[in-house]
């Protein structure tokens, strides 16, 4: 389907996006699991948009690992891409696979003495709990949005990332007509590629396109001044600014205007790499599938450059960004500082 | 990919570079003072950041009139008694310049992103020159058969021990490698010395053109430039066609956005030079060659130029005026340098290759190892949109054309 120009990595996600309409192939189901207790209705006019990259981290986790495993043994990440794309063609099944994978890493991580009782940042722990606090903190900010669920079309941001862009604009006729049909007419979109490919690309392929979107921070950094917020405890905070946040949707301000709303934050960021001039966490648009060893270098420094402002916890906003900062953390083996969404700490400031 | 090994080839030698902490280092270093000296330069100059806007409007229009403005400068230049050329390929840039300097001469060339380009001091070496690169940075890169790793800074990833260990190699003469770096510079001022005195011929580029008077802005800070275009009996320049604005005023202001976007308030020097050196004291005569050059010739090379002025996404990569800044934002070149690259570095590189060079494998290698992340727009004085570039070029390289 694509040239041999297009490295196998991206070509891997892509194929996974146009036969299950998710970048990892996983089953729909599985990534909608999420919100079952939060009793979502599953149609409405404004529908919250959880978009593949906290609904499916844990897979993307496991993947990433196995392919870093691998790439430092310079055989270079096309194996497991290779081997990935290989199993889906001989029909295995791939989310099975996951699974066991994920269930298997748990048990080694929590059969560890030094790791047993920790259940955050090792691989295979989903990144649901944004996605959670996010419709917590829309509730409680009184917005009531629905979720397609399993039928959450996949907004093919890499597609268009990876140059395949009449697949993305086949992509996007499907999916807009999806939106439609279900009676959607806005659009709270919390994952940067999602939300910008909704709102800024999809516009380029849709004649009057009529899909009212925002991203979840721009309706939040809205009504902060409403509520109060306190942290449970007093914390120094860097905020880690994803790039399709800063540099395509101009969110700078936002984030920080939170933040600073919360009593017991103090806010503490890189003296130039903050805002329009945060460095890339070194996980874009597939990056870290064509590149999983350059990319954890650059996660490294990333990180490097965040932890000389001595901070407690991370915070940004972007599963992907999520993913890079923890294995950085990882990697320079620094104990003590977390890595959280920010949707995460609103809603815990909230007290939700 | 096609060539499996090529890609692989390539991954290889970035990650090396990822995992050269000498390098590393180097670069940290210089990101971090280039970063304050733009800053601190914006500052005292204010208005660089309007004239940058300016000087955006001058490139617009003059990038779809190369051609015109080519023809107009060299009007100019044979005016003024210089001789003017446009080579439509690398090859014929290549040819006419080795028509000019024949064989067995001795030439001093100052640094050129062009001339690096087409592979001029390699092939002049070929047919029998001796070349002496001049700019310090490229002098070491020359002697250590490197290659250049960044477009203002070649040897930013060379640590002083190494170029003290070279030195000494080369000038017969022991440099400790914990000596200060004005001794280092002093061993090349004194080695290159009689080399622009003796030469048959120098050799530059330059950085901007002005068409109505034929006039070619040279920044520098060393010195070199001036010595090499002035001393020697023949000056010729191999400029991109790129580099061509209507007037002199636009390319004063092409060049004083370029050089304090480089990261300086003001360079040592601009050298503006529109044609041979001449006299008139003596009755009144004009008489060429004084103290200058008698001979002034200048090359104007489209090499895939005209072409890539057609892409309406892609010809902003012609809007650069290689001051390099975006390379310091750019994450991945942060830890690789010029390796992410090939004739011309990063995301703009990618768009160079696929077009100018022709070379899709490379050009794919490029466009997928860019991150799109934008820092480098955010840097550009000519707000060039790597990452909308890089997707226009991913998808002619995965859809073909």
């Amino acid at each position: 389907m694509t040239s041999d120009l297009v490295p196998p990595g991206l070509t891997y996600l892509a194929d996974n996006i146009l036969t299950r309409q998710n970048i990892l192939g996983v089953s729909k189901e599985q990534g909608a699991k999420w919100a079952h207790k939060l009793n979502l209705p599953a149609q409405g006019e404004t529908v919250f948009f959880a978009g593949c990259g906290y609904q499916f981290s844990a897979q993307l986790e496991v993947l990433m690992s196995l392919a870093r495993g691998v790439d430092k043994s310079v055989i270079g990440a096309e194996l497991p891409m290779r081997f990935a794309r290989f199993q889906k063609k001989l029909g295995l099944n791939l989310p099975g696979i996951y699974s066991n994978v994920i269930a298997y890493s748990n048990t080694l991580y929590h059969s560890t003495p030094l790791t047993r009782g920790k259940d955050r940042s090792h691989p295979g722990e989903p990144e649901i709990k944004p996605l959670e606090a996010a419709i917590k903190v829309l509730r409680k900010m009184g917005i009531q949005p629905a979720y397609l669920g399993k039928n959450e079309p996949c907004c093919g941001a890499t597609l268009y990332n990876a140059g395949l862009q009449s697949k993305f604009a086949e992509n996007v006729q499907n999916a807009y007509l999806t939106l439609k049909q279900a009676g959607v007419k806005r659009v709270i979109g919390i994952v940067p590629y999602c939300t910008h490919a909704l709102q800024k690309l999809f516009p380029l392929f849709i004649k009057d396109y009529d899909l009212e979107v925002r991203h979840f921070l721009e309706i939040v950094a809205e009504k902060i001044s409403l509520f109060k917020l306190r942290y449970p405890r007093p914390v120094r905070i860097t905020y880690h600014d994803p790039c399709q946040m800063v540099r395509y949707m101009n969110l700078i301000e936002e984030p920080r205007r939170i933040l600073r709303a919360i009593e017991g934050v103090t806010l503490v960021e890189p003296e130039w790499t903050r805002g329009e001039w945060a460095t890339c966490c070194g996980g874009g648009g597939g990056f870290e599938t064509v590149f999983p060893e350059l990319s954890e270098v650059l996660a490294v420094n990333r990180v490097t450059e965040l932890m000389e402002t001595k901070p407690d916890i991370i915070v940004t906003h972007c599963p992907g960004c999520i993913m890079q900062l923890k294995d950085g953390l990882r990697k320079l083996k620094v104990e003590g500082v977390e890595v959280l969404d920010l949707s995460e700490v609103v809603a815990t400031a909230m007290e939700l | 990919m096609k060539k499996q090994s090529g890609f692989k080839e390539y991954k290889e030698e970035i990650m090396d570079a990822a995992h050269n902490d000498r390098l590393r280092l180097a670069l940290s270093r210089a990101v971090k003072s280039f970063r304050g000296n733009v800053k601190s330069a914006l500052a005292k100059f204010p208005h660089t950041v309007a004239l940058a806007d300016e000087v955006l409007k001058i490139k617009e229009k003059a990038i779809p009139n190369m051609e015109k403005l080519a023809r107009q400068a060299i009007a100019s230049i044979e005016a003024n008694k210089g001789k003017g050329y446009i080579a439509r390929t690398a090859e014929e840039a290549l040819e006419i310049i080795a028509n000019l300097v024949g064989t067995k001469k001795l030439i001093v060339k100052g640094k050129s992103m062009t001339g690096e380009e087409i592979g001029l001091r390699e092939h002049l070496e070929k047919i029998g020159n001796d070349v002496y690169e001049t700019d310090l940075g490229e002098f070491i890169i020359q002697k250590l058969g490197d290659r250049p790793m960044h477009i203002l800074s070649p040897a930013i990833h060379i640590p002083r021990e190494d170029v003290a260990r070279l030195f000494s190699k080369i000038m017969g003469q022991e440099i400790a490698p914990d000596a200060e770096i004005a001794e280092m510079v002093a061993s090349a001022r004194e080695y290159l010395r009689d080399k622009f005195f003796r030469a048959d011929i120098g050799i530059s580029g330059a950085n901007a053109v002005a068409a109505e008077t034929g006039t070619l802005f040279i920044i520098e800070n060393e010195g070199n430039i001036r010595l090499s275009t002035s001393a020697p009996p023949v000056h010729i320049a191999l400029v991109g066609m790129e580099k061509l604005v209507p007037t002199l005023s636009d390319a004063f202001k092409v060049s004083e956005v370029t050089w304090r976007y480089a990261n300086y308030t003001v360079p040592s020097y601009v050298s503006l030079v529109s044609g041979p050196s001449k006299t008139g004291d003596i009755e009144k005569v004009t008489t060429y060659g004084a103290h200058g050059p008698k001979e002034f010739h200048v090359i104007f090379l489209d090499g895939g130029r005209t072409q890539l002025a057609k892409y309406p996404h892609l010809k902003q990569a012609l809007y650069c005026l290689r001051c390099g800044g975006c390379l310091y934002e750019c994450p991945v070149f942060a830890v690789t340098a010029g390796h992410f690259g090939d004739k011309y570095f990063t995301g703009l590189g990618a768009v160079w290759a696929a077009i100018v060079n022709r070379d899709k494998e490379k050009a794919a290698s490029l466009a997928y190892t860019c991150l799109t992340c934008g820092r480098c727009r955010q840097r550009c004085p000519m707000k060039i949109d790597v990452p909308e570039m890089v997707i226009e070029l991913r998808k002619m390289l995965a859809e073909g054309e």
